[in-house]
């Protein structure tokens, strides 16, 4: 189970690992700085989940992911300047970049931001033989990383901004595989959040709602920024614009001069020649298109089989109470399964409040009063015990017996539910704790 | 210069390439069809597997000499573990009696049974139990039975008797008679156009069994049975068996039903059970066998017309060797040639397929599809495979052509 | 002169029992324009297929312009095909569906990458600048060949090989060809070896040899 979870960040290690060798010239380090670099990273973000609260490893990774896509921007735009004839005062910059040095370097941070999207997904507590296996993989894939980078046809070229996208291109493309370290669907947030604010401060500023020339039908098309598509279409703007830079700068590259040549089939075959490492360039940023794009599909269609957020934390008041507004940052009444986690002395209670069919909402346990407590995922009209994969029909969920999750008794208010911790805690001690000792008295 | 030497191509030879485009077209379009009736029904008829089948029968434990179960027992059902997986159950009690309608005289099956009726159950919500609920296929001419005397009968019965809806009969059984009025006939196609169905109390008073039944059908959500479902539940280990018993099994739902019935013993409907798992997988695998086999017909089709044209093009292909083209140059060639025919056919398989699949749902199965877009790279890619794997042999032959041969002829 | 353009020693084809080719040995220097003569079945057609990298040799070694052909594999020899040689059929075996420009670009495509000017300019060279768009079933037998010229000096092949370039044509279109192929070669300096059966063909050029079943049996000088 775990070893399936990691597949897809171990495959962009081993793919980054792949093009960071193409064309380098001490393999042998570079390689090893990679399998470094990949196990720092796993180990940081596995000891950082552990201890400081996982939120912030989460967030802190997504800003390094972040911050190497906006580098990505930042050098898919300065080649396409360059490639257009433009020139900039950057030769200090790619005399740096072109050191090997700073090729281990990048290198060493790629792998690293890799290793950290892995051990996010890991999770805190992990076992030393998963250690031990994520190790020997890692290792295992950096040997076929070289082996398989020196079988490339040579013709295979590349260019300093295909690396980049490529190296980016599956960074984001491992971390949507985790719908917490996603970049894609906070993005689309982001923009439309933005377009919302800029839509309503332009018009606040215009002070016109009723202008002359803004006929209503114009209000149909301003009212189209508002919606979910300006988030979705403009992130994906976003999204692809480096790459396709990227694109453009290979592909606006200037062709040698031929003049000095007088024979015509001479001219013809470097001309031929230029242009086929041109397209041989694109093969990088073409790969990177494609992981992105694949990544872009994981983000809005997650993995999960079945819906399974991960449990929020949430804390009580001084009253002992805990308080979920009805719509807050998560939308209760939007029908899904919102999972919560609370801790109090010691003890923790996993427990989802639902909006069944009916109209009601639900709190109850991401336990039943008989299974081990591995909680419930919800599927189409159906919730299902991960345990003993009983589907549980929507209506029924709130309501005691079966494999049916344990109600909490809670009240709801215009704001939302509330409930008290207490009651929550004592619950859980209450069925679970009870149905956990039997199985281990059982084995 | 491809792309002129594509252009010229297509211009100077209009019939062949038309032909290969018809069989990649109607490759694409079987697949389109085939692949959006298949998501689309199986979605469907998972649906109402899950919601009407029954899949356990109730039977008495003692069945020769007049075994019955007691309809007090019944609301129990909706008490057991399992209360929620249990979607609805019908009590039936059977009877033979002799049915006279406007001189015609037969023997027949009487049953009585639940339509609609409302179960009330303590600390529960009220729920309608009965036929009309669980075999929501049958097709009613006329309407449920509303009232006491009132009963629908099974259509070969009803031509034999010669009974339309509103017409009168008399079930006599042991020297009591009871009037029904007919007001629906129901074709099932199954042993229920035989029978003669009525409201279970009047059959109960009929044939004297007052509060019994002879049989419950019952419908419960499961869990699809695998090989841990399969083990003898004695054998297992606790572990094991606080699994398997909180797993919603057709068996673990029978056994559970079982107990809280007085004198009962509970046989899963194997069919219906596993049609729920077996079945959507079958029909899914003859769907998917069938667009194969479209697939790899439209891709001979194509490979066919593509050899007769590679034939009639082999001087071109020698030519273009002679001229110093490599394979790869050739190949080029020939594949952008199938690449544009495939998109162009993928595209214009996909409106064909997606006519087709309205057609074909509506004739057979009744119901209206919308083809999803996914479909539409599906065909595409599809035609594009079809093109492909039918090209694979006209271009094994076209790079073996030798320039030498062919160009002295 | 030093340098030999075709190298062959032993040179041997044969399909199946019958033997096209006895072994042959064969030097020809580069630059010279070598007629080739000899009756059908001859093998006169086999060697310039040999030569041009179109067929492989049975046995014995061929070398043009430095290559070991018989190593070569076959996308190597089509790569040698495109860079060094270029070919005139009798049949002419132009691409029905294209232009005469079009033709010659197809040739250019093959070699690197098509550059039209550059097509234009060598259908002028061979006098065909007024029939650019013309397809090949409206242009005559001498035009037809005239484009092939074209297309096959179009990549500056250092090897040009005819095979019976005139046997289609009639006396006067014949004169025209060779006169337009002896001035190329003035220019490009490029080596020919002919195929003829023509006498007259042959006195082109600067050396004949004669073939008989395979066999060279007389090779003649025609000027110095």
């Amino acid at each position: 189970m775990i070893a399936l979870k990691l597949v897809p960040h171990l495959v962009a290690f081993f793919g980054m690992a792949t093009v960071a060798l193409r064309g380098a010239t001490r393999r042998g380090m570079l390689a090893g700085t990679a399998l470094a670099g990949f196990l720092v990273g796993t180990g940081f973000a596995v000891v950082s989940t552990g201890s400081v609260s996982g939120q912030f490893s989460f967030s802190l990774v997504r800003a390094l992911l972040a911050l190497s896509f906006l580098l990505f921007c930042a050098v898919s735009f300065t080649a396409l300047y360059q490639s257009l004839g433009g020139s900039l005062p950057v030769g200090w910059l790619e005399r740096l970049s072109s050191r090997p040095v700073s090729r281990s370097c990048a290198l060493f941070l790629a792998s690293a931001a890799a290793g950290a999207v892995a051990g996010c997904r890991l999770g805190p507590a992990v076992p030393s033989w998963v250690w031990g296996a994520l190790a020997a993989a890692a290792a295992v894939l950096v040997l076929a990383a070289v082996l398989l980078e020196s079988r490339l046809p040579a013709g295979l070229s590349t260019s300093r901004a295909g690396y980049l996208a490529l190296t980016v291109a599956f960074l984001l493309f491992s971390a949507s595989w985790s719908t917490r370290l996603d970049l894609f669907a906070p993005l689309t947030m982001k923009v439309m959040k933005f377009t919302h604010d800029f839509v309503h401060q332009f018009f606040e500023s215009m002070l016109i709602p009723d202008h002359l020339f803004i006929h209503s039908y114009l209000w149909g098309y301003i009212g189209l920024l508002f919606g979910k598509e300006v988030g979705f279409w403009g992130g994906l703007i976003i999204w692809f614009t480096p790459v396709v830079m990227v694109f453009l700068a290979i592909g606006l590259e200037r062709l040698p001069s031929v003049a000095h040549l007088r024979q015509g089939a001479q001219r013809r075959r470097v001309l031929a020649e230029a242009i086929r490492t041109r397209r041989m360039r694109l093969v990088l940023p073409g790969l990177a298109l494609v992981l992105l794009a694949s990544a872009v599909y994981r983000s809005l269609y997650p993995s999960v089989e079945y819906w399974d957020p991960k449990p929020v934390p949430v804390t009580a008041n001084a009253g002992g109470e805990i308080f979920l507004p009805r719509k807050g940052e998560i939308d209760l009444m939007d029908g899904k399964l919102h999972k919560y986690v609370f801790e109090r002395g010691g003890k923790t209670a996993r427990f989802f409040v639902l909006l069944t069919p009916s109209g009601k909402l639900t709190v109850d346990l991401d336990a039943c009063a008989i299974c081990k407590p591995d909680g419930y995922g919800q599927a189409e009209g159906t919730v299902l015990c991960y345990y003993c994969k009983t589907l549980i029909p929507l209506e029924t969920v709130g309501k005691p017996g079966g494999c049916n999750p344990v109600p909490v008794p809670f009240t709801e208010q215009d704001d939302g539910i509330h409930l008290s911790g207490v009651t929550l805690i004592n619950t859980w001690s209450g069925t679970v704790q009870s149905t956990t000792r039997t199985t281990e008295k059982g084995k | 210069m491809l792309i002129r030497i594509l252009k010229n191509s297509f211009l100077k030879r209009p019939k062949s390439v038309l032909l290969v485009l018809l069989s990649i077209t109607m490759g694409a379009a079987v697949a389109t069809a085939f692949l959006g009736i298949a998501g689309e029904v199986s979605h469907k008829m998972a649906l109402e597997l899950r919601s009407y089948g029954a899949n356990i029968l109730l039977e008495p434990t003692a069945l020769e000499g007049g075994g019955y179960l007691r309809e007090d027992d019944l609301p129990k059902i909706k008490t057991v573990f399992w209360k929620y997986n249990i979607t609805g159950f019908t009590p039936y009690l059977f009877g033979v009696a002799d049915l006279a309608a406007a001189g015609r005289h037969e023997r027949s099956v009487v049953a009585g049974t639940w339509f609609s009726k409302e179960v009330q159950v303590p600390g529960e919500e009220s729920t309608e139990q009965g036929i009309k609920g669980m075999a929501p296929w049958w097709d009613l001419k006329g309407r449920w039975p509303e009232a006491a005397d009132e009963a629908i009968v099974g259509a070969a019965l009803a031509r034999r008797l010669k009974l339309v809806q509103g017409s009168e009969l008399a079930a006599t059984v042991r020297g009591t008679v009871q009037r029904f009025r007919v007001c629906g006939v129901v074709t099932t196609g199954g042993f229920e156009e035989e029978q003669l169905f009525a409201p279970l109390v009047t059959v109960q008073q009929l044939l004297g069994q007052q509060g019994k039944i002879s049989r419950v059908l019952v419908s419960a959500l499961t869990v699809p049975m695998d090989d841990f479902g399969r083990k003898d539940p004695s054998t297992m280990t606790k572990d094991e068996y606080e699994k398997w018993y909180c797993t919603a099994y057709v068996t673990s739902v029978a056994k559970n039903v079982e107990e809280v019935m007085s004198g009962s013993r509970a046989k899963p409907i194997w069919q219906i059970a596993s049609a729920e798992g077996a079945l959507l997988t079958k029909l899914n695998a003859v769907m998917l066998l069938l667009t194969l086999l479209a697939l790899g017909a439209s891709a001979t089709a194509v490979s066919t017309s593509l050899m007769a044209s590679m034939a009639e093009r082999s001087p071109e292909i020698a030519l273009m060797k002679a001229m110093g083209a490599d394979r790869f140059q050739i190949s080029s060639i020939f594949l952008g040639e199938i690449l544009i025919i495939s998109v162009v056919g993928g595209l214009i398989g996909y409106l064909i397929g997606n006519q087709l699949a309205a057609l074909i749902s509506h004739t057979v199965f009744n119901s209206t599809i919308a083809s999803p877009l996914w479909l539409i790279p599906m065909a595409v890619g599809s035609a594009f495979l079809v093109a492909c794997a039918g090209s694979i042999a006209p271009l094994r032959r076209a790079l073996l052509i030798e320039p030498v041969r062919v160009l002295k002829g | 002169m030093a340098v030999a353009t075709i190298e062959t020693s032993g040179l041997t084809r044969s399909y199946g029992e019958i033997c096209a080719l006895k072994p042959i040995d064969l030097s020809v220097p580069e630059g010279e324009w070598l007629s080739v003569m000899g009756h059908s079945g001859s093998g006169k057609s086999t060697l310039m297929n040999l030569v041009g990298g179109l067929d492989r040799p049975t046995a014995g070694a061929l070398v043009v312009g430095g290559q070991d052909l018989s190593t070569l594999t076959e996308d190597g020899l089509a790569r040698f095909r495109r860079e060094y040689v270029g070919i005139i059929f009798q049949q002419h075996h132009l691409v029905p569906y294209l232009s005469a420009l079009e033709n010659v670009m197809l040739s250019q495509y093959f070699h690197s990458v098509p550059d039209e000017a550059e097509a234009r300019h060598a259908l002028e060279r061979v006098g065909l600048g007024h029939r650019l768009k013309n397809r090949p079933g409206e242009l005559s037998g001498g035009e037809q060949q005239r484009v092939c010229i074209a297309r096959a000096i179009i990549n500056s092949p250092k090897l040009l090989l005819g095979d019976e370039p005139t046997g289609n044509l009639d006396h006067k279109s014949t004169l025209m060809v060779m006169e337009l192929l002896k001035e190329l070669r003035a220019e490009e300096r490029f080596t020919v070896v002919m195929v003829t059966h023509n006498e007259e063909v042959a006195a082109w050029g600067d050396r004949t040899i004669y073939l008989t079943d395979g066999v060279l049996v007389r090779e003649e000088r025609t000027r110095s």
